[in-house]
């Protein structure tokens, strides 16, 4: 007789996605993302410090396709995780713990994530300088 | 670290299962697909496919699970007792979700019903999980009545209604591990989270009024673990099959811990 090491059961391979692990796990990426993101400011911080040359190279890269999907990328990220984060600060005063609640508060996060992050960048789209 | 895919060994496609078709002539059919895993055949895990006429079954899933162990395989390994939802012993993953096989219906179920052991658990058979951790767990938060002062010595130490029935909810817990094993959080920490189970009995014994210990409780809880570790995913409230509510117990032991230190 041979015993093998027991097998770990299956997970995350079986387990149904409810929508409440969605909003909890997109929290969580989007604060990654955002840590991510965060490092873009810092360079072009930097290179505003770093006179105009620098700047106006930051700014070319900022400018280009992949760096205004980043961005905009950030915006939505950013929506979402504030207020994800407020969806926090319900259930720690204790708001939010029914499942029904708990559904209707997480499409409402989602959908206002989606309509401010496209408030605001269609708002930077009219400020933009696309000369 | 985190792992998300299942170790090499512990894959449950790569060995073929087994395939039992329903007896002719039977009408109402259903598959029940069944994790199996022998620790004697030296094998890894399988999914073996039963056809189940459903005009001579029983409703409920654990009837499903006796039919089969009676008639077509007595190898087929779980745990199972009462029936009626109060053990807390045929605790699976039955249709993706947490639930016990007895007072699960097979009429709620569409197409195959898929039946696994509860996730990220140590198998030891088939659709028996390793339980030991999940029990001391439950041993580590102290489950007993703890007092200083004596007891009157004219009668007992008595409880009013209302402060009893601040305790009647969390004592509704059977201990079956339908939450823990459904929370992502628990999977992936459970050495060091002591998962909803756990806490929901840590509370039972917070909100006793008899109980004289509250302070030394909250403060084995202050941990960045053994009580942080919960992030509100709520796969504990949908997997209860008491319909108890451990995100909402966490979240009122985490202000508890929060209003100690002020």
């Amino acid at each position: 007789m041979t015993v093998n090491p027991r097998p770990l059961s299956p997970h995350l391979q079986v387990y149904r996605f409810f929508p409440a692990m969605a909003v909890s796990i997109l929290h969580r990426a989007s604060g990654v993302f955002l840590s991510l993101a965060s490092l873009l400011l810092v360079y072009w911080l930097l290179a505003v410090a770093n006179g105009p040359d620098a700047y106006a190279a930051a700014s070319q890269i900022l400018a280009s396709l992949p760096g205004r999907l980043v961005i905009a990328a950030a915006v939505i990220a950013f929506w979402y995780h504030l207020l994800a984060g407020l969806r926090h600060l319900l259930l720690d005063a204790g708001i939010g713990f029914d499942l029904p609640v708990a559904r209707r508060i997480g499409f409402a996060v989602v959908a206002l994530a989606v309509l401010a992050a496209a408030a605001t960048l269609a708002a930077a789209w009219r400020y933009l300088d696309w000369s | 670290m985190t792992q998300f895919h299942l170790p090499a060994g512990s894959r449950y496609r790569d060995v073929p299962g087994r395939s039992h078709p329903a007896p002719a002539g039977a009408q109402r059919v259903r598959e029940f697909r069944i994790y199996r895993w022998d620790p004697e055949s030296g094998q890894k895990p399988r999914i073996d496919r039963f056809e189940i006429d459903l005009d001579a079954c029983g409703p409920m899933v654990l009837d499903a699970l006796l039919k089969i162990k009676n008639e077509i395989d007595p190898t087929l390994t779980f745990r199972r007792s009462c029936r009626e939802g109060i053990c807390g012993s045929c605790a699976m993953n039955i249709d993706g979700v947490n639930a016990l096989a007895c007072t699960c219906a097979i009429a709620d179920i569409r197409g195959a019903v898929r039946i696994f052991p509860l996730p990220h658990l140590a198998v030891t058979k088939d659709l028996v999980p390793d339980l030991a951790h999940f029990y001391a767990q439950y041993a580590a938060v102290e489950p007993w009545l703890k007092t200083r002062t004596p007891p009157p010595p004219d009668r007992e130490c008595l409880q009013s209604p209302a402060d009893q029935e601040r305790v009647d909810r969390p004592s509704a817990c059977i201990l079956c591990a339908c939450c823990s094993t459904s929370c992502p959080s628990y999977w992936w920490n459970s050495d060091r989270y002591l998962g909803p189970a756990a806490l929901m009995a840590a509370y039972r014994w917070v909100v006793d009024t008899r109980d004289e210990a509250q302070g030394e409780r909250l403060d084995a809880l202050e941990d960045p673990f053994r009580l942080y570790r919960c992030h509100t995913i709520m796969n504990c409230v949908a997997a209860c099959p008491k319909d108890l509510n451990p995100a909402r117990v966490i979240a009122d032991l985490k202000r508890r811990v929060g209003d100690r230190q002020h």
